[in-house]
């Protein structure tokens, strides 16, 4: 069975881009547009892995890594964090969040694949 | 279509509505806003508009939006005041990323961005070079994975690593998983692994959330140290890890600092002590599970306000939408026809049959309603773009200008605001280059030395009003009507209202600087920007107080599609007349008319006389104009507020009816504005007001004139 994962990112241009190369790659493939939206999306599904944008308007990355290691039923959906941010500070807050790894914009759809699967169980 | 080129045209729009978004959070600022808000907004454009640039490796929108996000990082952070000074870099900051950003989407040449970016430098004080030096620096990590491939075949020669991995908790709160980086090393080459569980507490003492396991790996691969260590990039600082070349004793070394792992616990039954572990956890859980609520919901009360813009939304082809807007339009016609037929078929209006038209024609006009509604669009787009015109006025003239806008969601037809663009830049610049004074007038006259042109955009009975005001000095009459007089646009001893005077500026030919600008002299004068209105069937009027300023207000239909059309008939056609012009029908009597000579002839209305025009013979249908008496009048208010009479025969009554160009189906035919289908499948020609009272005017002027060369000779 293919895995689904979540992509949480506002910029439409990323959506796109994320969605065509996790669909390439045989992937069930959700989106959600900020992370307050994230958050709803998973009330109704459970995606093997979340790919997570940072600078997000209503609920950024931060946040919604908190919320999701809050919920029981995610609390150990490994969560892969997506930002152009590749500088310790963002990345340490991420990871004190609770991300599970991360992935340095401008990805490749190799690059990408390569650290969901690294991720996914 | 490529989807990456799909995605590429998905980056451009995408960079255009955060160009605007940046536009409006930076003069919201500019303004005074400083809540984290606007300032986060205004981050994250830039943000987006980066990381798209550089999936599409556009590297000078990438470098420069880089060194721009700095400086607003610091200010997000507080370190950096965003003062007026500031502001305005930023500001200037936004105009390059948009040439930028327009120069890649156009395969356009050379953007200049080093003003701009040096002046984003200064703000951050003493770091020069530093965005350039970031650039490269977030977009190092992205050529990592390559390089382990690289090295792998630099060293292809087996090497044996000793690996110690003692996770922590955290690492398992992270979701990150033990067996998974096994599988990844596994994948490196061989591997040996040896559980260490001496850690392990009996069960009752056990944390099912704890980690009490250690691992080490023997592996055996070709790849590189790198290689090794990238497999556990994720969980560094969650686990004690050792990474070591394995020596010519391996085993001594690996367990050199600890005891061998106890034969019992390497025996311990794994699955059992998991599946006990899991049971374990479950009431644990209850605990994580209550802290973060009352978190969640404040987090989420915090940004409410932002929300309501994210309605979900589809794109769809404009085409396609033209195409149904198009069909609902023959549906309309179709539906009127219908009705008509069931009318001379002599249906009772009670019946069931009539009942389930009228029915019908409700669900037409809201079907219509709903798919114009869909091409409607707010001002928005058209707004944004003035506030950096106004700036760039602004700059060559030497005023001091603030730009506000107001009813920016309003919303109208997309054809209407596409062709909004180029009147209003014109009236931006008039009323920055002509309306508004220099500062120092400004400061004469007790005024402030910042001028203020306000833009705004509203609903109002079916039509969208649009108004430019500036607080400026208003129109000098006196040097317009010395103006118009000039170039013969009046008669030197013209009596003229001061209405009338100050409608003289949109005469073709009339300019009233008397040095030709850099900004407004471009060929266009307002006469232009009130054929562009009129061609959209609005209509431009001003209104000006000495010393006070001056405001021209347009007043456009909605949509273009569909028209409110009073249907005449006049020699046997029949004709429509946008309903919008039309003041009041009146009955003429024979007395109220006066003949002027030849065929011009004016009729009174209450206290004043307006010119009678025979429509029938305007068009040319008849050659000797009807008797008044025997028609009907339709009084009009052309543009500018000059009102005349247009006689039909008769007034067949009030109508909504779908407009067909006549110019894209026939050709232009003066006097002629569109056409239309009517109910009983007969082209009705929509009459275009202006044209035929100008037309007639001119006709009466070169008749006389005819005759008075006839009488001479």
């Amino acid at each position: 069975m293919s895995l689904t994962i979540l992509t949480v990112d506002d910029s439409r241009t990323m959506r796109e881009m994320l969605r065509l190369a996790l669909a390439d790659a045989g992937f069930e493939v959700l989106q959600a547009e900020d992370g307050v939206h994230g958050l709803e999306v998973l009330e109704l599904a459970a995606p093997d892995v979340i790919v997570t944008d940072i600078n997000m308007p209503r609920m950024d990355g931060f946040g919604f890594i908190e919320e999701v290691r809050g919920d029981p039923r995610h609390r150990v959906t490994p969560i892969l964090v997506l930002t152009t941010e590749s500088d310790g500070v963002k990345k340490n807050r991420a990871r004190m969040a609770g991300a599970t790894g991360w992935i340095v914009k401008p990805f490749n759809p190799v690059t990408l694949v390569d650290a969901i699967r690294r991720v996914a169980a | 279509m490529d989807p990456l080129a799909a995605i590429r045209d998905t980056f451009f729009q995408e960079c255009e509505e955060q160009l605007a978004e940046l536009e409006t959070g930076l003069l919201a600022m500019e303004a005074g806003a400083t809540d984290s808000e606007t300032i986060n907004a205004v981050f994250r454009a830039v943000h987006s508009v980066k990381g798209g640039a550089g999936a599409f490796s556009l590297d000078d929108l990438v470098r420069f939006a880089h060194g721009f996000e700095t400086v607003l990082d610091e200010v997000r952070a507080g370190r950096l005041e965003p003062t007026a000074d500031a502001l305005k870099v930023m500001l200037r900051a936004a105009d390059v990323l948009a040439d930028l950003v327009r120069a890649a989407r156009d395969g356009g040449g050379f953007v200049e961005t080093e003003t701009s970016a040096a002046e984003l430098r200064a703000l951050l004080g003493g770091e020069a070079g530093d965005d350039d030096a970031g650039a490269e620096e977030d977009w190092g990590d992205f050529a990592f994975t390559p390089l382990g491939v690289a090295d792998a075949a630099e060293a292809p020669t087996a090497g044996r690593w000793r690996i110690a991995l003692r996770p922590r908790a955290d690492l398992y709160a992270k979701a990150n998983e033990t067996a998974l980086l096994l599988r990844e090393l596994k994948r490196l080459g061989e591997i040996e692994v040896t559980l260490e569980t001496s850690g392990l507490p009996p069960l009752a003492d056990l944390d099912p959330e704890a980690a009490y396991l250690a691992w080490t790996i023997l592996l055996t691969t070709e790849r590189e140290r790198a290689a090794i260590a990238e497999v556990f990039d994720f969980v560094d600082g969650d686990c004690d890890l050792t990474i070591e070349q394995d020596g010519a004793d391996p085993l001594a070394d690996a367990f050199a600092d600890e005891p061998p792992a106890p034969e019992a616990a390497a025996d311990l039954d794994i699955a059992a002590l998991i599946a006990k572990a899991q049971a374990a956890a479950e009431p644990v859980e209850a605990e994580p599970r209550s802290a973060p609520a009352p978190e969640a919901s404040r987090a989420r009360a915090q940004e409410p306000a932002a929300s309501s813009a994210a309605s979900p939304t589809i794109r769809v082809d404009l085409e396609r939408v033209d195409r149904l807007i198009d069909l609902v339009g023959e549906l309309v016609i179709n539906q009127a026809m219908l009705s008509q037929r069931v009318l001379e078929a002599g249906i009772a209006r009670a019946s069931g049959v009539a009942m389930g038209l009228d029915e019908l024609e409700q669900l037409t006009r809201e079907i219509q309603d709903s798919v114009m509604a869909i091409r409607a669009q707010p001002v928005k787009s058209v707004f944004q773009r003035m506030p950096r015109l106004a700036r760039e006025v602004a700059a060559l003239t030497g005023k001091q200008v603030r730009l506000v806008t107001e009813g920016e969601g309003t919303e109208v037809d997309k054809t209407v605001i596409e062709r909004l663009t180029d009147p209003l830049t014109h009236m931006i610049r008039n009323a920055i280059d002509h309306g508004l004074e220099g500062p120092e007038a400004r400061e004469a006259a007790g005024k402030p030395a910042e001028g203020v042109v306000r833009l705004s955009a509203a609903h109002r009975s079916g039509r969208i009003v649009i108004e430019v005001a500036d607080d400026g000095a208003g129109i000098n009459r006196e040097r317009v009507k010395a103006i118009a007089a000039e170039r013969g646009l009046i008669a030197p001893d013209a009596v003229l209202s001061d209405e009338e005077t100050d409608n003289l500026i949109f005469m073709a030919g009339f300019s009233t600087a008397s040095e030709v600008s850099d900004i407004s002299g471009r060929g266009v004068g307002m006469d232009v920007v009130r054929r562009s209105i009129q061609a959209l069937g609005g209509r431009i009027s001003i209104a000006s107080r000495p010393g006070k300023g001056s405001t021209f207000t347009m007043s456009l239909p909605l949509t273009l599609a569909v028209l409110d059309g009073m249907v005449v008939t006049v020699a046997g056609q029949t004709l429509v007349a946008p309903l919008t012009a039309i003041v009041e029908t009146l009955q003429p009597k024979a007395c109220d008319v006066h003949s002027l000579g030849g065929d011009a002839r004016v009729i009174a209305v209450r206290d004043s006389y307006v010119p009678l025009i025979d429509v029938g013979q305007a068009l040319g249908y008849r050659a000797t104009p009807l008797d008044a008496a025997t028609g009907v009048a339709l009084l009009i208010e052309s543009e500018g507020g000059a009102r005349a009479a247009l006689l039909a025969d008769d007034i067949q009554g009030q109508r909504q009816v779908v407009i067909k160009s006549l110019e894209a189906n026939y050709r232009q035919v003066p006097g002629v504005a569109a056409a239309t289908i009517l109910g009983d499948g007969r082209v009705a020609l929509i009459l275009d007001i202006d044209t035929i009272v100008a037309v007639s005017r001119g006709a009466d002027l070169a008749r006389s004139e005819r005759r008075m060369a006839t009488a001479a000779g």
